[in-house]
């Protein structure tokens, strides 16, 4: 198994991938579709840099600021998309993140403001780090249960587990928005160490970290197995249910980690934070050029995917174009991104599923 | 027979208001009347509070307040809550519609059935009932804040922090559409036209109710307008992400925080100056008068077609001050 399994090829345990007979023209195709994200954060940043410099002459690029602000918006949608990615490749979905990041933020906030007078404000927040991000692993256990044993589709499943997360988040939450009383906890949302906010850092830390485990580990290489071929992967003795157990816990401490985060960056826990970052998730996803079917994707790819969401969304307000380009913008990308996906396993004579 | 046991209750309340409002529950007992109140959405600190006031008014009268609602501000979640209510039905519905046309025929159907609605925070058509024209003025009354002059305090109090310099600001919105929302942004475009020419109001940014975004959006108009002065957070997640905008863009104090409602987290970022000012409505009272007109009328007594409740402004001096305390919004 030399070859990276992100071309959508079944993983499988005697044979050759497909690949390995292609000429090289077609590897050279692939490589290029497989950095598709990374192309399409490109000349998105160099269209702005065009618009920015011919309308207005400024820079948007070159400008410190303005990578700051993308980063810091890119923090959420990302840690929930890799999550996802991870659910994704598995074959599945999980639509529920969304909730139990809001979850994660009102538990953070409640634990954090129970603490803090009791055990000192650094004790506090760890604790709030840990019961949050174990509270939101419990609707992933659920949803993984629902999955694995109990067959029920992961859009189904997900879906309950979106509203049972929801009802729950607001119950803690009251209703409203829960503010934090710990002066230390908005630093470690607003602060910055060497020009980079916290949150930055730490996002890129646990990207890396999955991405490591993604690629180079016996469960990311399991996860690709299953999501391109269950029988397959059942037959070569792959514990899938398992598997899946896992993955929805873990796919849901990501967005706990995510609700956390947002807690310490606004200074209150909010149980709709999430809500309108789901469907950015499962976007920034497809345009890092993972298929819905399963099998293929990269937390490389999703980096970029995320960039590329948040590239557009701040942009177009840089340049100052009307607010309702966004949507069709992302939604342009998205249906392209699809469709080269699409045209490459046409090409390299993989699988297409219709 | 129930519309005589109203005339009676009429009767009774005619004898009890002659001994006083206080005897009023002693008197009522014979009809417990069930009042059905639906906020914009349950999950907002400023409905909560008005259904404390609600509730405070429904304990006083000897009245049954029944609270649902849908967990978004969304007519597609508003309506068939609102069904499900008008088929319990209840003796008069308070409702904070969710759309000024959509809401219409689906209330018109409580009106069939002859329950009297009553709209609280948001309206129907153009918000002036029992005018015998459209047909949207069978609601009884509208009783909310005057969210035009809102906006208009907004802009004032920006442009007082701002001071004599002047520069540019905006609005963070939610969506289009929402008719608190459009007439605070209304108000305060009004307000800066008419009476701060040294302000320019730049083009409004829609965050979809998302503070990261609105975060964002800040920090790109700053990136793009380095004489960015301030900025009019017309509703909670606006303000809140608009003041994490400006932190984290390094400009607090100098990128002025104007903050449309007063809930907890809000009068958290005033103390902490993220937030300069807020614009606090008075939810309870809203809560409060639709469930004493729906009884008064109930009771065969006339209303008022409108009602206005008033405004706080609160920012780093008087947050502290109990008579201000009383408009934060509580859970």
């Amino acid at each position: 198994m030399t070859t990276t399994p992100t071309d959508g090829t079944p993983v499988a345990s005697n044979g050759r991938p497909q690949a390995d007979h292609a000429d090289l023209a077609k590897t050279l195709v692939q490589r290029i579709a497989d950095l598709r994200a990374w192309l399409f954060l490109a000349a998105l940043i160099i269209g702005f840099e065009a618009w920015a410099r011919s309308s207005f002459g400024g820079t948007f690029i070159f400008n410190p600021f303005n990578l700051q602000s993308i980063a810091i918006f890119a923090v959420a949608p990302l840690l929930l998309a890799t999550g996802q990615t991870f659910v994704i490749i598995s074959g599945g979905i999980d639509l529920s993140l969304g909730f139990i990041m809001g979850l994660a933020a009102v538990v953070a906030a409640h634990v954090i403001n129970y603490a803090t007078p009791g055990m000192g404000a650094p004790t506090a927040i760890l604790l709030g780090f840990l019961v949050a991000i174990l509270v939101a692993g419990i609707p992933g256990f659920i949803n993984g249960l629902l999955v694995s044993r109990l067959r029920v589709p992961p859009f189904i499943g997900t879906l309950g587990m979106f509203g049972v997360a929801r009802g729950v988040a607001f119950l803690l939450a009251g209703g409203t928005t829960v503010p934090v009383h710990n002066p230390l906890f908005a630093t470690i949302g607003n602060g910055r160490f060497i020009g980079v906010p916290y949150i930055v850092w730490i996002t890129a830390v646990f990207v890396l970290v999955m991405h490591y485990l993604l690629s180079q580990t016996r469960f990311g290489q399991h996860n690709y197995a299953i999501g391109a071929n269950p029988q397959a992967a059942r037959r070569a003795g792959i514990d899938i249910k398992s598997h899946l157990l896992r993955l929805y816990i873990m796919s849901a401490c990501c967005a706990g980690l995510a609700g956390v985060l947002y807690s310490a960056r606004f200074n209150a826990g909010a149980a709709q934070a999430g809500e309108p970052l789901l469907l950015d998730s499962v976007a920034a996803v497809v345009i890092g050029g993972a298929s819905l079917f399963g099998g293929s994707g990269t937390i490389l790819g999703t980096v970029a995917g995320a960039f590329v969401i948040a590239v557009i969304q701040y942009g177009l307000v840089f340049v100052n174009v009307e607010p309702f380009w966004q949507f069709i913008s992302v939604g342009v990308v998205i249906i392209i991104s699809v469709l080269i996906d699409q045209a490459q396993r046409r090409f390299s004579g993989g699988r297409i599923d219709e | 027979m129930k519309r005589r046991s109203v005339l009676k209750s009429a009767a009774m309340l005619a004898v009890a208001a002659s001994v006083g409002l206080a005897a009023v529950p002693g008197h009522a007992q014979d009809k417990k009347y069930t009042v059905a109140l639906v906020p914009g959405l349950t999950t907002d600190a400023f409905y909560i509070t008005m259904r404390k006031g609600a509730q405070a008014a429904a304990d006083a009268l000897g009245v049954e307040l029944v609270f649902q609602g849908a967990p978004d501000f969304n007519p597609v979640l508003q309506v068939p809550v609102l069904d499900a209510v008008i088929a319990r039905k209840p003796d008069a519905i308070l409702i904070a519609p969710t759309d000024t046309t959509q809401l219409v025929e689906p209330l018109r159907k409580a009106h069939d059935a002859g329950i009297p609605v009553i709209t609280v925070d948001t309206f129907i058509g153009n918000g002036k009932y029992q005018t015998g024209s459209g047909n949207a003025d069978f609601p009884l009354s509208y009783i909310a804040s005057d969210n035009v002059l809102g906006g208009r305090m907004a802009a004032t109090a920006l442009a007082n922090a701002i001071g004599e310099g002047g520069g540019k600001v905006y609005v963070s919105n939610v969506k289009p559409g929402i008719s608190t929302t459009d007439q605070r942004e209304e108000g305060f475009k009004a307000e800066m036209a008419e009476n701060h020419p040294n302000i320019t109001v730049l083009e409004t940014q829609f965050n979809e109710n998302d503070a990261n975004k609105a975060a964002s959006q800040l920090q790109a108009v700053f990136a793009r307008n380095s004489d960015l002065k301030g900025v009019f957070g017309a509703n909670l997640f606006s303000a809140l992400g608009a003041g994490n905008g400006v932190q984290q863009a390094g400009q607090t104090g100098n990128v002025k925080v104007v903050a449309f409602d007063a809930p907890t987290s809000i009068i958290d970022n005033i103390n902490s100056g993220l937030v300069d000012v807020a614009i606090a409505q008075h939810p309870a009272e809203i809560g409060y008068y639709g469930v004493v007109s729906a009884f008064a009328h109930l009771t065969g007594n006339s209303i008022p077609v409108a009602i206005g409740t008033g405004f706080t402004v609160i920012n780093k001096d008087n947050v502290g001050d109990e008579n201000v305390a009383k408009y934060i919004y509580s859970d």
